[in-house]
């Protein structure tokens, strides 16, 4: 046990299984009072059951820590802010925020049904946003808190199959980059994790996606499998999440980051990086004529083009 | 350049969309020209942007379709797209640029500040590519070029939806490009720079000059005099994008301002650290991360005192 979140209230929201629980344990084991939500769900969002949390509820205060179950939907504006609610309620304030909670449903993009879509940015992208938004209002009056995001790989660098999750996932790092903008000057950080680990979600991509990926030369997310990695239990993500929430990474703001099995890398930002200027309108011919020795050097199409088998 | 293509172009009753459909139908193409005709805020819709357009193609010459649905409707989208297949017969190219605003600092944004944004640019932007990528991927061939935002690859204050929605627009451009590269369909994103209605309102003149008094950071990228730059300008790289010699430019970004256009790179690991005996722990962190992962990092929006 450690004292590092001694004092402090946290909220995460996905803490009944994998990554979320194990970020729930580790802030209670530093000290913190914890609200562990989770509906309960399975990966593609059905059903709900409530002793998905009061298990990790129980398994927190059989350590000697502090915590309480709440069973409300990220997704739900109201009930956000219910989430939330339940931190000062139960605790008196909210000083950590970990947005965590996820769903499933991959389908190839001409495929991809309305539902399919509007299901996982409910979820992760509104999700995010509701939790956040609710959060930062008692945080901006406490002139402090610490606000960390699940994005993903499967967004940041794209991921074949996955158009809702990784736009979800990509956009969740846009709100945490401008999040941070409007939040930072009243003591808040606001950062992101795209977290790899063995979890009942992982699990669900079949080896066979895999194998059909690198049988069609589509490029996989780019360097999230540097190798076999011994270590990726999701309680080698959580102490960098529970790093981003503790005193010591209060200068730390706007940055997204990939934590997997042992490998912490911090990820650059978007930036201009090869530029053709003129003077005057280019025309689309001039630009076709010096495009491949400029801009277009060294570029590789993620996925050639295949004749019809 | 584009001699029997057809192409839609979202949002195309003014600004950059209106430059894009006078530029693809001036390379050769024939254009759907969609525009719900709303306000800046997404209010009262009209016909009118729509078929001005339209009539300014006709005039020079080039051929030219209306359409006044909403992307944001998964059922009006496919209307669009079906505009094109019944008027033209097929389609070759999607440019998604529509799109509307609702600033405002996170800790007072709405709800329905935050869904109207995201509805228009996200859900949009998935309807128009979700509804045309089934034709391309039939026809073995498309050009799709949605339209991302530095608001959210670099991160703007006041704008959470719109920084969102366009960053989102991003992962959805690489997961399309990985998704549709296969079949010869591409998809780049434009993140555009431009004097338009949406970047020379009084709103955003008022917020800009607000964060400098208070010396909140924005990444201008040597690009501030936005008052200067013609929304035509960016339409060039656009037709490129959507001709047959950018057939191997797939899940790309590029941000287009006046004469100007930069590769955008994508998000790289910059800096490691690594444990391969074991988990890590809360000291391991403490004593490592500042010297390596966190090194030199500044924070875009300091604290000030209340």
């Amino acid at each position: 046990m450690g004292e590092r979140l001694k004092g402090r209230v946290a909220v995460v929201t996905g803490a009944g299984r994998g990554i979320g629980r194990a970020i729930a344990a580790l802030m209670a084991a530093e000290g913190a009072a914890v609200v562990v939500n989770d509906v309960g769900a399975a990966v593609d969002g059905s059903g709900a059951a409530a002793d998905v949390a009061d298990e990790v509820v129980r398994a927190i205060r059989a350590e000697g820590g502090t915590a309480v179950a709440n069973h409300d939907s990220v997704s739900d504006f109201r009930a956000a802010e219910q989430i939330v609610g339940t931190a000062i309620r139960e605790f008196g304030r909210i000083d950590v925020l970990v947005n965590n909670a996820g769903i499933l449903r991959d389908r190839m993009i001409f495929n991809m049904s309305e539902a399919e879509w509007d299901a996982v940015v409910a979820v992760h992208l509104k999700g995010t946003f509701n939790c956040t938004r609710h959060a930062a209002v008692h945080m901006r009056q406490q002139r402090g808190g610490r606000i960390v995001s699940m994005s993903s790989t499967s967004g940041v660098f794209g991921n074949t199959g996955q158009v809702n999750y990784g736009a979800a996932k990509d956009g969740i790092a846009g709100l945490t980059r401008v999040a941070a903008r409007d939040l930072g000057r009243y003591g808040i950080t606001v950062n992101a994790v795209c977290p790899g680990a063995a979890t009942r979600m992982t699990a669900t991509v079949p080896e066979s996606a895999r194998e059909a990926r690198a049988k069609g030369r589509i490029a996989g997310p780019a360097g999230a499998r540097p190798q076999a990695l011994a270590h990726m239990g999701p309680e080698n993500v959580a102490p960098w999440v529970v790093y981003l929430a503790t005193d010591a990474a209060r200068d730390v703001n706007g940055q997204v980051f990939f934590v997997m099995g042992g490998l912490i890398a911090l990820l650059d930002y978007p930036a201009p990086v090869r530029t053709i200027q003129k003077e005057g309108r280019w025309t689309p011919e001039e630009i076709a004529l010096v495009f491949s020795r400029t801009l277009g050097m060294d570029l590789v199409n993620p996925a050639p083009v295949q004749e019809p088998a | 350049m584009l001699a029997g293509r057809v192409a839609v172009v979202t949002g195309a009753g003014r600004g950059i969309g209106r430059g894009v459909a006078l530029a693809l139908a001036a390379a050769g193409a024939k254009v759907v020209v969609n525009d719900y005709g709303v306000n800046l805020d997404g209010s009262a819709p009209s016909a009118g942007p729509a078929f001005d357009v339209v009539a300014e193609i006709e005039r020079a010459g080039g051929e030219a379709a209306g359409s006044t649905e909403s992307v944001a409707d998964w059922s009006s989208a496919k209307r669009i797209i079906d505009t094109a297949v019944e008027r033209f017969g097929r389609i070759d190219v999607l440019v998604t640029c529509a799109g509307v605003l609702r600033d405002r600092m996170i800790f007072n944004m709405s709800e329905e500040e935050w869904d109207a944004v995201l509805a228009v640019h996200l859900k949009g932007t998935f309807n128009c590519v979700r509804h045309a990528c089934t034709h391309m991927r039939e026809q073995r061939y498309g050009r799709i070029v949605t339209f991302s935002s530095g608001a959210g690859l670099f991160g703007n204050p006041g704008q959470a939806n719109y920084g969102a929605a366009k960053s989102a627009i991003g992962g959805l451009t690489k997961v399309a490009a990985r998704d549709l590269g296969r079949y010869g369909v591409t998809v780049n994103a434009i993140c555009p720079v431009a004097g338009t209605r949406m970047t020379l309102s009084d709103a955003y003149l008022r917020a800009r000059e607000l964060r400098h008094q208070q010396g909140i950071r924005r990444e201008d990228r040597g690009v501030a005099d936005i008052e200067r730059l013609d929304p035509e300008d960016v339409a060039p790289m656009v037709v490129y994008l959507a001709s047959e010699q950018a057939a191997s430019v797939n899940g790309q970004f590029f941000l287009c301002w006046g004469n100007a256009v930069a590769l955008i790179s994508q998000p790289r690991p910059v800096k490691t650290l690594f444990k391969g005996d074991g988990y890590w722990t809360l000291d391991d962190l403490e004593r490592l991360a500042p010297a390596t992962v966190l090194e030199g990092l500044v924070n875009p929006a300091p604290p000030k005192e209340a």
